[in-house]
């Protein structure tokens, strides 16, 4: 029997695949895109690395969650002690969670001038309302994403803030309702462990979820509008 | 306008649609009762037992001595009246016992303003806010702005000796 060409191995798989799901006719689709002159504007960029920072956003927050410990019972809590190790003893742990501190900074102001950009050439006009809509949800996801992530290091500067934030949210009127919207947020009538869970809850479960649910539609609408000529 | 008759479709789209909703919201009720805060266990209200760094009849008038919430088991003490930013039922994590021509009162430590920690300034004899300057009168009254409201007072009663008072407050559980 010859020995197969390393080639011929490839094709074999890619055809046995291609049998069964075309593979090769969606990677085709998705890759091979015409892009007009227009859009190789520079700020036409502002998009693609607000996603290349979320996505590099998941991948160092899966990696702070192999280490933190969200709980904030005793003194010090082992959320503050795990977030010292991370800096501190784990190997490249100071990287990664400089790289996820700042890439939350970095992705809001990102996220910001891809908005003036849409805005400054009009892409948010008919048909293109939704994406707008669906990418206002998705800044407001960003925001409470940076505000939820910013208690889970448990230091004073992280408590009180929440403090702050959840007595603004708690300022809501009516008066009753401003107070079931802290004690849901607080998980109870202060600021302590609860809120930390809920927090982290939030911050590593429901929020990158939602935005990862949500960029999926937002590309979908783009590939059904296509890029918005200039105005 | 005479009405449309309802037509065996209609009548049965109608009632589908009530039984998805009912089933819908019974869905979703128990979740958000779920979510609402469970008290931890041991959360528990009561006195709590403070010993004072200065014994009740050694504190001399115009004088306040400041005691902290124990922390162990966590607890905090319950506002009985407040106004700004504080509450009758807020939480306070510190307070001040303080004598006025005789009169004992017990204040918590919530500036009325934004609820930071205020402190007392023994050579003014008035407790100062750090964070945005609000002064008070040793009775709790205020000196200066930007706090608009007294400081709330604590429910307190006697100890079993006069190093020791017993304030109202809440045992958290955590």
């Amino acid at each position: 029997m010859a020995i197969p060409h390393p080639r011929e191995i490839q094709l074999a798989v890619v055809q046995w695949l291609d049998e069964r799901y075309p593979f090769t006719k969606s990677i085709d689709e998705a890759m091979y895109q015409r892009v007009p002159n227009f859009a190789n504007a520079f700020y036409y960029c502002f998009g693609g690395m607000v996603f290349v920072l979320i996505v590099l956003q998941l991948l160092t927050g899966i990696l702070l969650a192999i280490y933190y410990v969200p709980d904030a019972r005793g003194n010090p809590a082992p959320a503050y002690t795990s977030v010292i190790f991370i800096q501190n003893t784990v190997y490249l742990g100071w990287l990664i969670r400089g790289v996820h501190f700042w890439g939350a900074n970095i992705l809001i102001i990102m996220v910001l001038l891809h908005m003036a950009r849409v805005y400054w050439t009009g892409s948010y006009r008919a048909p293109r309302e939704l994406n707008w809509m669906v990418g206002i949800i998705m800044l407001l996801l960003i925001l409470v994403l940076a505000l939820s992530g910013y208690l889970l290091p448990w230091d004073t500067k992280a408590y009180f803030a929440t403090e702050v934030t959840i007595k603004i949210a708690g300022s809501a009127p009516p008066a009753a309702l401003g107070a079931f919207i802290k004690t849901v947020l607080q998980g109870g009538p202060v600021v302590g462990p609860p809120t930390l869970q809920i927090f982290f809850t939030a911050h590593v479960f429901l929020l990158p979820a939602l935005i990862v649910l949500l960029m999926y539609v937002h590309f979908r609408f783009i590939r059904a509008h296509g890029i918005s000529e200039p105005m | 306008m005479a009405l449309e008759r309802v037509t065996r479709r209609t009548f049965i789209g109608w009632w589908m649609a009530s039984i998805l909703t009912s089933l819908t919201v019974a869905g979703i009720a128990p979740i958000l009762v779920f979510l609402w805060p469970a008290p931890p266990k041991g959360q528990k209200k009561g006195p709590l037992t403070i010993a004072l760094d200065t014994p009740l009849n050694q504190i001399n008038d115009g004088q306040a001595v400041k005691f902290n919430a124990p922390t162990s088991p966590n607890s905090a003490f319950i506002m009985a009246d407040g106004g700004g930013d504080n509450a009758p039922g807020d939480l306070a994590f510190g307070g001040f016992v303080v004598k006025n021509q005789g009169k004992v009162d017990v204040l918590a430590i919530n500036c009325s303003h934004l609820g930071c920690s205020v402190a007392l300034n023994a050579n003014a004899n008035s407790f100062d806010c750090p964070c945005h300057g609000s002064r008070f009168h040793l009775d709790g009254t205020v000196l200066h702005g930007p706090a608009q409201f007294p400081l709330s007072h604590l429910s307190w009663k006697h100890g079993q000796d006069a190093k020791t008072i017993e304030v109202d407050g809440i045992i958290l559980g955590f």
